[in-house]
């Protein structure tokens, strides 16, 4: 019960910092420069308003709810995959050159994991959607969590000297991170009730985190930015204190 | 089965690593003035002598004299973060997230000295984030007037 509860409130609570998120974006005509983290929160919320509606509608031991939730899944990892890829674009805008390159191996990755993943089913045709599902899932949340790893690489190899970008890397690597490892585990006890419950609550927390780090990266760096260039030299630096 | 185990290995690994980043990219923000210091002296905080110590002879004091002076500070910095000119009294989620990277750390400090592994990256990571703690401190102090004066000033002409 009290497991359920913790849940809901980490749904919740993520699903409140998605829709808070998106509207400031909205609101400060952000959604252009940070696309890949629009994308990112819309996406997340679309699979979470699907399932809600779906839990609500059917129950949430439907089969209905089943098919929608790892459905969204796919979304999801899919979306994530697309968000490093436009992270990559952001990080390699004055590379041109490099970019054609990454573009091409990124193309080439999605469609590796794909084939890796297919060929990992024909073993197991009696459970196809849950054991691909699952499979392909992890595959894919594993190659974006190496993908993140080299883009962090990337960033520091061309000293980056966008702050908030490495920031928006870190989040995207913890949420990442979590997923990944709780599915393998998912994986490895065969789908056991108490990694099924760990990998819930550990997928929920990790996306909090997430969008509290993305959340501390537009709010707080962009002003942290805005302020800096904004000084004059030789004004008290007590003018431009704000309380936090 | 061994590439789940790899993967199982690799991500708890890289998770933990993209925790320890995420708490040193905040932990190296910019303070217009190092105001740690004065917050440091204020009340009399430790870990600036001890960060000096450990830079200038690489060895800190004995291990329970450390342990009870990172704690100490850490309590007086965790209630003034909470206390001192802060109008909502409570944590921001950087602060949240940091206080969950010192006791990490922490935890660390103890595991390290058990394994002999050699602890002073450990003491210099909770000391930046005391050092973090006491600039927040000292930045929300410094706004916060009495008449012609800040805080600071205030505490000074004392």
């Amino acid at each position: 019960m009290d497991n359920s509860i913790a849940s809901y409130v980490l749904q919740y609570a993520g699903s409140s910092l998605e829709a808070g998120l998106l509207l400031y974006l909205g609101w400060g005509r952000q959604c252009k420069k940070q696309r890949a983290v629009f994308f990112g929160l819309f996406a997340l919320l679309i699979a979470g308003a699907g399932r809600d509606y779906t839990a609500y509608q059917f129950g949430l031991r439907s089969p209905q709810y089943f098919y929608v939730y790892w459905s969204t899944d796919y979304l999801l990892v899919i979306s994530a995959f697309l968000l490093v890829w436009l992270f990559f674009r952001r990080a390699c805008l004055c590379e041109e050159k490099m970019w054609r390159y990454i573009r091409l191996s990124l193309g080439f990755i999605f469609f590796l994991v794909v084939g890796i993943s297919v060929l990992s089913i024909s073993r197991n045709q009696d459970h196809l959607f849950t054991y691909f599902t699952i499979e392909f899932n992890q595959n894919l949340y594993f190659t974006c969590l190496v993908l993140n790893t080299l883009l962090y690489l990337l960033l520091q190899q061309i000293e980056s000297t966008d702050d908030q970008l490495g920031l928006l890397v870190c989040g995207v690597g913890i949420q990442f991170a979590g997923p990944t490892a709780t599915l393998a585990l998912l994986h490895l006890t065969s789908g056991q009730h108490f990694a099924e419950s760990l990998a819930t609550s550990v997928m929920r927390l990790c996306t909090l985190g997430m969008l509290l780090v993305w959340a501390y990266a537009i709010v707080r760096v962009r002003e942290s930015t805005i302020k800096v260039t904004g000084r004059r030299i030789g004004e008290p630096a007590l003018l431009e204190v704000t309380a936090d | 089965m061994i590439v789940a185990v790899l993967i199982l290995i690799l991500s708890t690994a890289l998770f933990f690593f993209y925790f320890q980043v995420t708490c040193q990219k905040i932990l190296g923000r910019q303070f217009d003035r190092e105001y740690f210091q004065s917050i440091a002296n204020a009340n009399r905080l430790e870990f600036p002598s001890l960060r000096k110590s450990l830079e200038d002879f690489g060895a800190p004091v004995d291990y329970s004299r450390l342990r009870m002076m990172l704690r100490c500070d850490f309590l007086a910095l965790t209630y003034l973060l909470k206390n001192a000119a802060n109008v909502n009294q409570r944590y921001t989620y950087d602060e949240r997230l940091l206080i969950l990277y010192f006791r990490w750390q922490f935890l660390s400090l103890a595991v390290r000295r058990l394994l002999k592994l050699g602890e002073n990256t450990a003491i210099l990571r909770l000391t930046a984030v005391l050092q973090y703690f006491a600039n927040v401190v000292g930045q929300r102090v410094n706004a916060v007037k009495f008449g012609n004066l800040t805080a600071a000033d205030y505490l000074l002409n004392l």
